[in-house]
């Protein structure tokens, strides 16, 4: 039992390690690829996808 | 439990006897040493003192409901010592209304003397008695005795009756005797005083597997299943998990040092800030773009900060994170709204003016942000800042790792504290005591 935990710990650990050098995050982030240059000029030719977004309009 | 020395043999020698009662053949297999035998044929219970096997009681059992499991004349190796089952009784105490049963076998060395095997619903003991007293402990709560430097917590107390005999003896047994018994246990270990009016026998029992008692009487088939966790049985968790949280204590201390280390390595490095506004009551397009900047090191994450003058109010932020080189972008929403307020409550406050997040696995490269704000018209002026660091260190992933290394030790503590529970639940000393129970 004691080896197991031993594996699933440095595992745990190695894991955290790749986490923090690799620099992952919890956050909601979509990649997309090969944005057109044109953007540059153009920023309302870019669409978010969270531009639907349903927004929070209150307070208590 | 009561026995006395073996009388040195001679040449050993079973005595071919016949019961005076029915003329059924009897074997005295203990030579000299046993002071009562039982004929199966009949259940009398002779006096093997007396050349002429006096008849000492009668009893009526089913002797088929009671076969002992290891039957009489058997042999087998108990720590090294050929031992023959010479005897076998059942005991029977009543506790709350109900009776619990157990079966003892009396084993025989013409060396070694006596030796006991008990069995209650599959869990089995290597007993024998005890040359010195164990030593009380004053004022324990529950009562604990000393025994060669170990300490023996109060199990259980109750009058044990004897419900059925066969075999040799060392003692003089009756059907129907009763005497006290009161258990201390140190799984693997038992300490029982058996106590007859000013007499006490003290004997220890060692936590035995049904599956060594059949290998070492070398006995057909398998032994029946252990049902529930008696008394002394070594709990197959506890020494695991003391070794469990002291491997935890390991990796703690390693977690630390981690999080030091990516803490003093971590780039942290501002690498853009921008100032700006928006006017909710603007139409037309809000979004656009800011300068580029560099984002140096190995692929790593960067932190996006926006601090707002938000007041009762909110705005959202559509961003992407675009390389200007090779078009990849990373994108993501943010809602920063800040309330608050005075009710019969008291004051109260919602959200944050202020928001965070870290976008991850960001490769090295030229960038810049698309920014496209948004918020409900009739809010005005909404003034914000956009901080880009990089190589953030992330905390929450240290909570998850300290999570997934605390869970394989709470949960083995917990099945440990389950087995003392249910080992427990059944002495005189409950974990948990209901209601009924103090009744």
């Amino acid at each position: 039992m004691r080896v197991l935990y031993i594996i699933y710990g440095s595992a745990v650990l190695v894991g955290l390690s790749i986490a923090q050098y690799q620099g992952w995050s919890l956050a909601r982030v979509n990649e997309v690829k090969n944005v057109p240059r044109s953007v540059r000029d153009n920023p309302g030719s870019y669409r978010s996808v969270y531009s639907s977004y349903h927004h929070y309009t209150g307070g208590k | 439990m009561s026995a006395s020395g073996p009388t040195p043999p001679g040449k050993p020698q079973a005595r071919a006897l016949n019961c005076p009662n029915c003329g059924a053949a009897l074997v005295l297999r203990s030579f000299n040493n046993a002071v009562t035998i039982v004929c199966e044929g009949c259940h009398s219970i002779l006096d093997a003192k007396d050349p002429n096997l006096q008849i000492l009681q009668q009893f009526k059992a089913a002797t088929d409901k009671d076969r002992p499991v290891i039957p009489l004349g058997t042999r087998g190796k108990i720590r090294g010592t050929e031992y023959e089952v010479i005897g076998f009784e059942r005991r029977t105490i009543n506790v709350d209304g109900a009776a619990y049963s157990w079966h003892e076998y009396v084993l025989f060395n013409p060396f070694k003397g006596f030796r006991y095997l008990t069995e209650y619903d599959g869990h089995w003991n290597d007993v024998s008695t005890l040359k010195a007293l164990p030593e009380r402990v004053s004022f324990s709560s529950p009562p604990k005795v000393k025994y060669l430097g170990e300490t023996y917590k109060h199990f259980q107390t109750a009058r044990a009756s004897t419900s059925f005999v066969l075999g040799e003896f060392p003692w003089q047994v009756r059907v129907g005797e009763s005497v006290e018994v009161s258990d201390y246990v140190s799984p693997p270990r038992v300490l029982s005083s058996e106590q007859t009016g000013n007499e006490v026998n003290w004997s220890m029992g060692e936590y035995m597997l049904g599956k060594d008692v059949w290998k070492a009487f070398r006995l057909p088939g398998s032994p029946p299943e252990a049902v529930g966790v008696y008394e002394n049985q070594p709990s197959p968790m506890s020494g695991e998990a003391k070794s469990i949280w002291l491997t935890f204590a390991f990796f703690l201390l390693a977690l630390v040092v981690l999080m030091i280390g990516f803490d003093l390595s971590a780039q942290n490095k501002e690498v853009f800030t921008g100032y700006y506004k928006y006017d909710s009551n603007r139409r037309g397009e809000a979004s656009f773009v800011t300068d580029d900047f560099e984002i140096k090191g190995h692929t790593s994450n960067v932190e996006l900060k926006t601090t707002t003058d938000l007041n009762n109010r909110w705005i959202y932020l559509n961003y992407a994170l675009i390389n200007e080189t090779t078009g990849q972008a990373f994108d993501f929403g943010r809602e920063v709204s800040f309330y608050h307020g005075y009710d019969s409550d008291g004051s109260w406050s919602e959200g944050s003016a202020n928001d965070a997040v870290a976008v991850p696995s960001v490769p090295p490269g030229r960038y810049y942000l698309r920014v496209e704000p948004e918020g409900d018209p009739g809010y005005g002026m909404t003034y914000y800042t956009i901080t880009v660091k990089r190589d953030v260190p992330q905390y929450s992933f240290y909570g998850i790792a300290l999570g997934a290394l605390l869970l394989p030790a709470i949960l083995l503590s917990w099945r440990t504290l389950s087995f003392e529970h249910l080992r427990w639940a059944e002495s005189d000393h409950p974990m948990i005591t209901t209601s009924g129970d103090d009744d």
